[in-house]
């Protein structure tokens, strides 16, 4: 029996000093983040697909925090790489404007881009969708930092003729 | 020592206080980490603790041991290290002049300890009253002070603070619940050291017992008052009567 035990004792302080390594180096906000994040670490965890599809279809429509309180559904412990890239990509579309881009959603926006590349395998992520002109998790994230950018090209009147992307 | 508190109750105690050492809550949940200074702070404790014999590491690690027993052993010692250091994580304001100030009164305090305590109940005791009132000036005292929903009187006080110190307190208030775990986070901590005392006073086999190294061989038996003290140098023998 003391054999078993020590082994036993063993494994339960690795397990454990590796939950608080990973609570300590993931610093999760809520429980939802806390247990996705721990399903992720062994590979278990899986968005809501309906609510993802409803958040898709919101986002098509351009109703974007509509979209947005969709995908929070489908992926609560923000682990999912596609389903971040989407969250990003309609605060850029709903910031995004000819004359200025609105600089708060925009920062929203990078924040959400930098935890799909984080996400996603090899920091590549490419989204197979007809409707988005871009496809790359890196063009966005390019995308949103020139929006919040200062410099003199801000002034250029060619600017008006800009399409959203 | 049982090897189910060796292998599962205490490392299972110190573990928990390392989780719940560095827990905050304010606007959101943070997981601190112990910072430099608080590992310096968590070796004199572990000093202080072996030579209070709190710890006897030759009871944890020793030649006479099997390789898996030793493992355990370093096991215990490293959750213990790490719940020292993140019990003065928890203990001590994150930054500003208070932060200074705490950790500089606890390394004088530990030195203070290492130098003069011997007895392993003084030591707890010791030990438990630091923490405690460490305890009870960073989450009762200063959180009351820094509070949001304080009133008028209490933000003028805290403004007279800052003015005073020129605004290097920049104490950071932490919502409620910080406190409660911080205060299981101590319970737990000082229970583990109950528990660590306990296996220190009982008898292992092997050559290295309490008769050989432990408290019999270098307590107030042999080196401490009662050998140095007017019982051994009394009247007859002190040099001003001779």
């Amino acid at each position: 029996m003391t054999r078993l035990l020590r082994p036993l004792g063993l494994v339960f302080a690795c397990a454990y000093t590796a939950l608080i390594v990973w609570l300590y180096s993931a610093q999760p906000q809520t429980m939802a983040e806390m247990t996705g994040g721990l399903a992720a670490e062994v590979g278990a965890y899986r968005i809501d697909r309906q609510a993802f599809d409803d958040g898709l279809a919101f986002f098509r429509r351009d109703l974007f925090e509509e979209a947005r309180a969709a995908f929070a559904r489908a992926d609560p412990a923000q682990r999912d790489a596609r389903t971040q890239f989407y969250v990003a990509y309609s605060f850029y579309r709903q910031g995004w404007g000819r004359v200025y881009s609105d600089d708060e959603l925009f920062t929203q926006g990078l924040v959400a881009v930098d935890r799909a590349i984080a996400l996603a395998p090899g920091g590549r992520l490419v989204v197979e969708d007809e409707t988005l002109v871009m496809k790359t998790a890196d063009e966005l994230r390019a995308e949103l930092q020139r929006g919040l950018t200062r410099d003199a090209s801000d002034l250029n009147p060619l600017r008006l003729f800009g399409t959203r992307k | 020592m049982t090897v189910v508190r060796e292998c599962f109750i205490l490392p299972g105690l110190f573990l928990t206080v390392v989780l719940l050492g560095g827990f905050r809550a304010a606007d959101g949940v943070r997981f601190v980490t112990p910072p430099v200074m608080t590992l310096v702070l968590a070796m004199l404790l572990l000093g202080c603790l072996a030579r209070g014999r709190v710890l006897a590491p030759e009871r944890l690690m020793h030649s006479a041991r099997s390789g898996l027993e030793n493992v355990s052993g370093l096991v215990v010692l490293l959750t213990l290290f790490a719940a020292c250091a993140q019990v003065f994580n928890l203990v001590t304001p994150e930054s500003g002049l208070l932060h200074a100030l705490f950790t500089v009164f606890f390394f004088v305090q530990l030195l203070t300890t290492l130098a003069a305590v011997r007895d392993r109940v003084l030591l707890l005791r010791g030990l438990s009253v630091l923490l405690g009132s460490a305890f009870l000036l960073r989450f009762v005292v200063l959180e009351s002070l820094y509070s949001p929903d304080g009133g008028t009187l209490q933000r003028v006080l805290a403004v007279l603070m800052e003015g005073v110190t020129l605004g290097t307190l920049g104490y950071a208030p932490n919502a409620p619940v910080t406190g409660y775990v911080a205060f299981v986070a101590l319970a737990l901590f000082i229970a583990g050291l109950v528990l660590l005392a306990q296996d220190s006073e009982s008898l292992v086999p092997g050559s290295l017992g309490p008769g050989s190294l432990g408290p019999g061989s270098l307590g107030p038996g042999s080196l401490g008052p009662g050998s140095l003290g007017p019982g051994s140098l009394g009247p007859g023998s002190s040099p001003g009567e001779s």
